[in-house]
Parts: C-alpha cells; structure tokens; sequence
C-alpha cells in the first residue's frame, strides 16, 4: 500500500513538473526582451569591441559622447553624454565637448561605499587613451591611428615599457575642467564624430579597471541604461534595468517613415522601456528559427534555409507566419554590390565601352536570381539611407537595354565585339558567385563581347585585384559608418588599390571635389557636394552597379519600436515588449 | 597444333566470354552510348546551343524540357549531353595519359631492375605518398585551368598503381622460356620487352584502362565541384555544385539529371572492367 502511495506521489511529481516545463509562463509584471545572438561574446570591454554581438552587448551598459539619432534617417548623430554637439573650430581641428552633469557610474564595490559617482570630462580622456595604450592591444586603435595630435607618439612611448602613464597630457585629449573635453585632431576629419559613437570609444571607469585587473573584460561599470552584474562564458547573458540611470527620454521626432508605422507612440516616456534582457547564444539557425516559432525570441534575421518558408517572393511574410501575429521588417543595407574594372587595362579608360558594358547586365534578373528580388537596383555608389543618396534619380546606362548598349559598343570603336579582347571575370568558386560570372557572360554574348569567367580561392582573388592583375570582377561595400565618404574614396584617385579603390579609377574632377566634400562639416552644402559626386560616378561609369542589399528581419508582435539597423547598438533601451499582446499570442503559437 | 590456335585465340576467347555476360554486354552498350553522345557534341551536332534560354528559370521537367530547366532557363537535357562530352573526353585522354606513362615505367622498371627499378620505385612510392587531392590542386595551379590542364593533372596523377602492376608483371614475365628464346635467336631488350612480354601483360593494361576512366570521370566531378575544374562548359560537377542553390526551393532536377548520368556510366564501367579481368586474366580462366 505504501509502495503504490510513493509510486502514486512520485507519477504526481512527475506529471507535475512535465506540465509546468510545458505552460508557456509570461510573468505579467516583468517585461523582458528574449535576444538571440549567433556567435559568443569574448567579454565586455570597449576596448575590444571589434565585432557587431560584442558591440551591441557593451553599448546595454556602456555609453559614449554621441549616438544616432534612434528615429531619423538618414542616420543623424546627436547628444548622448556630451550635453550638445561639440563647438568645432574653424579650422576643423579643434572640437570642445560639454559632458552632462550629473551622470553617474553603475554602483559598484569598486567605488567607495559602494555607490557609482559622477561621470566626468576625465573619463573620456582616460578611456581614449585606454584605446591607444600600446600594452592593451586594442582592437579599435585603427579607428584613431594618426588621428588625435600627440595621441601617436603617448602610444609609441610607451610600447617598450612596462606600464603606459595615463598622468602624462596628450596635446590633442584633454579636460579642459570637470565637464569640458576637447579634441585637437592632426589633420581634417569630420567623420571624427562617427567614432565617437562607436563602443571603442565609450567610457569607463578608472576605478573598475584598477579593481578588477584583467578581470575587467567580465565586470562591466558603465553609465549605461542596464547593468550587468557579473559577466559570465555562458550561453546566456542577463541585463537588469539600471535603478539610477538619468533622465532619458524616448524622443518626441522622427522621420516620416517612423512616425507613419507608429514608432512614436512612447514618445517622452523614460528610459529603458524594459525590466530585463536576457541574451542567448546559439550558434546554429535551426534552433534560433525554432525559438523565434515557440514566442522565445522577440525577433531574428531570417535564416537563408527558412527564407521561402517565410517570405512569398513579391507579396512579403507568409500567411501562416502572418496569422500569428509575426511581422517582417525589410531594411536598406549600407551596402553596393557592383562589378569593377580595372582600369590599368587602357580598353576600360573608354567610358563609352564601360556605359555599355553597363546597358548590357539585366540588373532585374540579377536581382530575381540571386537576391530573392529582395535588392534595391544601385543607380550609383551611395545607398539609400546615407546623405547623398538621390531618392528618385535613375542611371542612364543601368540595364538591360541592348540596342543602346550595342550603338555605344560601336561608338566606342567596338563594333559587335570586334577587336575587344576576351574579358576575363574574377570570381570565388562559391555556387552563387560562380553563377554571377555565368550571368555576366552570357550578357556580353548577347552584345557580341567575348568572356570568360575564373574561378579563384578568396585569397587568390583578393591577390589579383591588389596587385591589379584581375581584368573584371564583382564584389561588394558595406559601411563603417553612415557618410557617403566612406563610399566616394573607393574611387578617389590615390586610393589606388593595394588601397581601398581597386579599380584604380582617376578622374582629376571627382578627386577634387571629393578633397573638398571629405574635409566638410556634414552641412547641406556637403550633402550637394556628395550629391554632385554620386551623379558624376553615374555618368561615368567606372563599375557597373549592382544593388543595394537588403536586410529581412522577422518579430514577433509584442515587440514595440524595433528597427532593423546597420548600426543598431544601444537600441534596447528603446524598446517596449506589450505584455497583454504577449501573454495572448504565445498561447496560441 | 591444336595448342599454338588456341593460345592464339586468348583475345577471341575473351570476346566470346565478354559477350557472353549479359551485364557486360549491357555495359558495352552503354558505354558506346555514350561515346556516340560525345562525338557527336564534339562534332556540334547535338547540344550545341545549350547555351540558349529555352524556358523559364527553374522550369520543373515537362514535355518541353524533359529534364527541366536551370537557373538562367537552359535546358539540363543539353547540359547533361555537354557534360558527357566534357567527362567522356577527360575519361579517355586522361586514362591515355595515365596509361602511357604507367605501362612505360612500370615496364622499364620490372625488365631493367637494378638502378633504373629502385629509381622508378622511388620516384612512384614518393609520389603516391603525397594525398591525389592536393597534387590535383598543385598540377591545375601550375597549368592554370581549364580542359587541358585536367587531361594532364589527372593523367599525371593516377599512373602509380597501373605502374606497380605492369612492372610485377614484367618481372615474372622476363624469366620466362618465350622471352629466353627471344634472347636466343638474338632478339634485343627492346624488342623483347615491347614484342614479346608487352603483349602478354596487356590484359592487365585493358583492365586498368576501363577503371582509370571511370576513375577520372568521377574526378572531374570533384575538381569541377571545388572550382577548379571546367570552366565556362557545362559539367557534371558545376551542374551538382549549382543544385546547392537549388535543392533549398524543390529544384531537384539537375543534381538528378547530372548524378544519375555519371552514376551510369562509372557502374557501367566498373562491370565491364570486372568482365574483362574474368575474360583476360589467365589465372581466373575457366572459374
């Protein structure tokens, strides 16, 4: 009798537990966001932050002098510690930053009595440095290389001794006093303020450094809008809202797009919006999907395999998805795919020859074909959402159109391909790359252009185009930070490859333009002048454009005010979860 | 008398027991299929506009396209010929290639012995210690890439194992009374060795030459899948590497189309290879 009681108890149990593993529990008073992260985080130093997940991980608890703006586009940066947008001199050399009062560091046992103190103009100095300090080995010193005055040779002092000493003034990053920064930079260089929106960036306390040593990389102390407590090598990391984090507010403008989809409805609410954030990592895309399915993860980057269980080509998310609530966000890439020629061949300094080689590619198909005709036809460098860009403006010679293709053939003095060489196109051997050449020959065909397509190892391929070898080959640019510089010097003449223009593309007219545009202000003036040198590439032709890429993004409902960004860190503290909507959706899913 | 006709007969013999296997009759058949399949691409006069849009892209098989169509809307019916083309040419001219060199080292090497063999036997053991992958990889980096450059990189790398058994061969061979009554009526090592003895371990060659296409065709696949293979002409292995975009939306019909054709043709090979070893090889004669 006893025997059948216990196996009656332990079979209660059981059931018990196998049914509350089950139960979808939504906490009704705690709104968490479910993150899903695709490869582990090395730890949380700004110092290292070089990839996108550690990026995002830091800027939860850590912050810098500017950010982006969260509703505008194209990308704006404004305040975030820095009280305003620095006073720039004249000269463009000279930037003076008034820091916030009244910030304060995470409490920590790191400071007396356990309690975080006010941020100060020092602290930057201290984490700039921290940056260059050559016993570091930061990952993000490349972002200032030769940038601040002084900053260079403070590194180069120190690389031989045992300890760099932070005491020492650099000329170019000082305090001025207890809210006052300034910058002296060597050169011109207004995309200077981009880096200061970068997690490299982004301050620290002296007092956590010193108390937790190497340890640091694990106990993160930033001003930021969570805290983490301990950082551990795990699956999942857990961020609590920060009890004293200042007054920010969600802001009250936005661009039109945003304010149409709603994004303001939590307009003047204070920051962060939610209680929690809990980060997994999973590095396969079959169990992120699967989480995303059950309501586990708020939101995820389509999985290639999954895409047309997703996404109906042309109309957008697929009915079953669409009935539980599931919304698709589709975003601009900062990006261009193109096919580039080498103009060391002289056949290519003939901009008819390139215009119609350029009417020749049928960019529709190439879109159909290989991007789900999820890209947006590239009518010059720059992409939408960067200031430049022209909304509207359509490049004359973007195919298919093979009657004006052949005439300019002609004009060009190749009559029907004759006494063209045979062009070869560089390719990697991956399926689709493969294919892409395929397409390119075939459309040289059809204007009686000869060609032939190479297939190469990544590293071979990247040697022919440095050392100028390779005839013709496509590839593709994404942005390090939203201006239109960092799109115009792939074609700015003594960026010549082994630098960053391979084409090796010369046009006294555009390379004098771009010296004037790349050392502006961002202003409309710079704008025009970007404006001016996107249309000029059009005309000229020197690649044959591709597309703009596209990012898919699907989420779940109950996620209020996600956006899909290239540049996306810091964006928890905007977000919302509604709770009724998730404790009614996940029911069903 | 009786002896000498029939020993005479051995290649006769072989005939009418090859024939007599249905299997490899059957190989037979098909592998001249084939053949003809690539002469006449050869010769332009079937597949030579495989190049040409014929439908859609991704066409599922229809009355149209039998066997579909593929990314760019090309029929796979004419890619799959071309292909055959490609593989039975690399086929053939690799196996010469390999042949070639195997049966004229492998024979130096058993007949001279001495110096001339521990070289030989050096240089094979050597070369068929470094992985066939990466001396295909190395040989087509050297020779660039393309048709010719395969012929030659597989043919220079698959002679070793022909070369071991014809110089076996030959050794057991040169001993014997036949090639001693060649030395006796004053024959020279060159006539013995390429008259007399070549004759009787051609079998072994035959046999060798059946598995070495097959061998070769199957490589070609690889090579072609890993890019360094055809480049620009349709082939079996760009058609399999293409359906890794494919299989993801249904689109089975080329990774079918290409691998059924090769699988065909090397099972083919293979039997006829294992009917000639039971015709031509002496000691499994009347088993």
């Amino acid at each position: 009798m006893l025997k059948q009681i216990n196996t009656l108890l332990v079979t209660t149990i059981f059931l018990f537990f196998l049914l509350g593993g089950c139960a979808k529990k939504v906490d009704p008073n705690v709104k968490v966001l479910n993150f899903v992260i695709s490869s582990k985080v090395k730890g949380m130093d700004p110092v290292y932050a070089a990839d996108k997940y550690s990026n995002n991980e830091i800027a939860r608890v850590y912050e810098g002098l500017l950010e982006y703006h969260y509703l505008k586009r194209p990308y704006t940066l404004v305040p975030n510690l820095a009280a305003s947008m620095p006073k720039v001199s004249a000269d463009g050399l000279t930037y003076t930053f008034k820091i916030k009062q009244g910030v304060m560091f995470h409490d920590d046992i790191c400071f007396p009595r356990g309690k975080g103190r006010e941020l100060e103009a020092a602290d930057f100095v201290y984490s700039i440095k921290r940056l260059a300090d050559p016993k570091l080995q930061s990952l993000g010193w490349w972002l200032l290389d030769g940038k601040i005055k002084g900053l260079n040779s403070w590194r180069k002092k120190y690389s031989s001794a045992d300890a760099a000493d932070y005491s020492e003034v650099v000329e170019g990053l000082q305090a001025l006093d207890k809210y006052t920064l300034q910058f002296k930079l060597a050169r011109p260089f207004p995309q200077f303020l981009y880096s200061l929106a970068m997690p490299f960036t982004f301050a620290v306390a002296n007092e956590a450094v010193t108390k937790y040593g190497k340890e640091f990389l694990n106990h993160p102390v930033g001003t930021g809008p969570f805290i983490l407590p301990a950082f551990e090598q795990s699956n999942k990391i857990t961020y609590v809202k920060n009890p004293t984090f200042r007054e920010k507010l969600y802001p009250s403008e936005a661009s039109e797009e945003f304010k149409k989809l709603g994004y303001l409805a939590d307009a003047g609410k204070r920051l962060p919006l939610v209680d929690k954030i809990v980060v997994k990592t999973m590095v396969e895309s079959q169990p992120r999907w699967l989480n995303f399915l059950k309501g586990k993860l708020d939101y995820i980057s389509i999985p290639k395999d999954n895409f047309d269980t997703a996404v109906i080509p042309g109309k957008g998310i697929s009915d079953k998805l669409a009935k539980k609530g599931i919304i698709l966000l589709i975003t601009p890439s900062l990006d261009v795919t193109y096919t580039s020629f080498n103009f060391d061949h002289k056949l290519f300094q003939n901009k008819k020859l390139r215009q119609a080689l350029s009417l020749a590619i049928d960019i529709h198909k190439v879109n159909k074909l290989f991007y789900n005709d999820t890209g947006l036809p590239a009518n010059s460098v720059i992409p939408p959402g960067i200031a430049g860009h022209i909304k509207g403006f359509v490049n004359k010679y973007q195919g298919p159109d093979l009657e004006r293709s052949k005439k300019l053939l002609a004009e060009a003095g190749y009559k029907d391909g004759k006494g063209l060489p045979e062009l070869v196109y560089e390719t990697t051997a991956s399926t689709t790359a493969r294919l892409q050449g395929d397409l390119f020959v075939r459309r040289m065909a059809l204007i009686g252009v000869k060609a032939r397509i190479q297939q190469n190892t990544w590293p071979e391929m990247n040697k022919k185009i440095n050392n100028r070898t390779a005839m013709i080959w496509g590839i593709a640019w994404s942005a390090d930070y939203p201006d239109a510089e960092n799109f115009l010097q792939l074609l700015y003449g003594p960026n010549r490859a082994p630098g960053s223009n391979k084409a090796g593309y010369n046009n006294p007219a555009f390379n004098r333009m771009f010296e004037v545009a790349s050392r502006m202000q961002d202003s409309p003036e710079r704008t025009a002048f970007y404006e001016r040198l996107n249309l000029l590439v059009a005309e000229d032709s020197p690649w044959i454009f591709g597309v703009h890429r596209q990012s898919y993004v699907i989420k779940h409902g109950w996620l209020k005010n996600y956006i899909s960004s290239d540049f996306d860190s810091g964006q928890a503290q905007y977000l919302n979860i509604n709770l009724k909507e998730k404790i009614k959706k996940i029911e069903v899913l | 008398m009786g002896n000498i006709t029939k020993s005479k007969s051995l290649w006769s013999h072989a005939w009418s027991s090859l024939t007599a296997d249905r299997m490899a009759l059957i190989s037979m058949v098909i592998i001249g299929t084939y053949t003809l399949i690539a002469v006449l691409g050869g010769l332009d006069l079937i597949a030579s506009d495989w190049a040409k849009e014929v439908g859609p892209s991704y066409a599922a098989p229809s009355w149209d396209n039998l066997l579909g169509t593929d990314i760019f809307g090309r029929s796979v019916v004419a890619k799959v010929i071309k292909g055959t083309e490609i593989a039975m040419s690399i086929g053939l001219f690799t196996a010469i290639v390999s042949t070639v060199i195997g049966v004229f080292l492998g024979s130096i090497a058993g007949y001279y012995g001495g110096k001339v063999d521990e070289v030989i036997v050096w240089f094979y053991t050597t070369f068929a210690s470094i992985p066939g992958i990466m001396k295909l990889v190395a040989i087509s980096f050297i020779l660039g890439k393309g048709l010719f450059a395969i012929y030659l990189a597989l043919g220079l790398s698959n002679w070793v194992h022909l070369c071991r058994l014809v110089r076996g061969e030959v050794i057991r061979h040169k001993d014997r009374e036949y090639v001693q009554a060649a030395t006796a009526i004053g024959g020279g090592n060159f006539r013995k060795l390429f008259k007399h003895i070549l004759p009787n371990v051609f079998h072994i060659v035959i046999i060798q030459f059946s598995l070495q296409f097959q061998t070769a065709i199957k490589s070609e696949v690889i090579l072609s899948y890993l890019g360094l293979g055809a480049q620009s002409v349709p082939s079996w292995g760009t058609m399999i590497n293409d359906s890794k975009l494919e299989l993801a939306r249904d689109v089975w019909w080329q990774l079918s189309a290409a691998t059924a054709a090769m699988l065909i043709v090397v099972l083919a090979f293979n039997i006829l290879g294992d009917a000639l070893r039971d015709a031509l090889d002496p000691k499994l004669k009347g088993k």
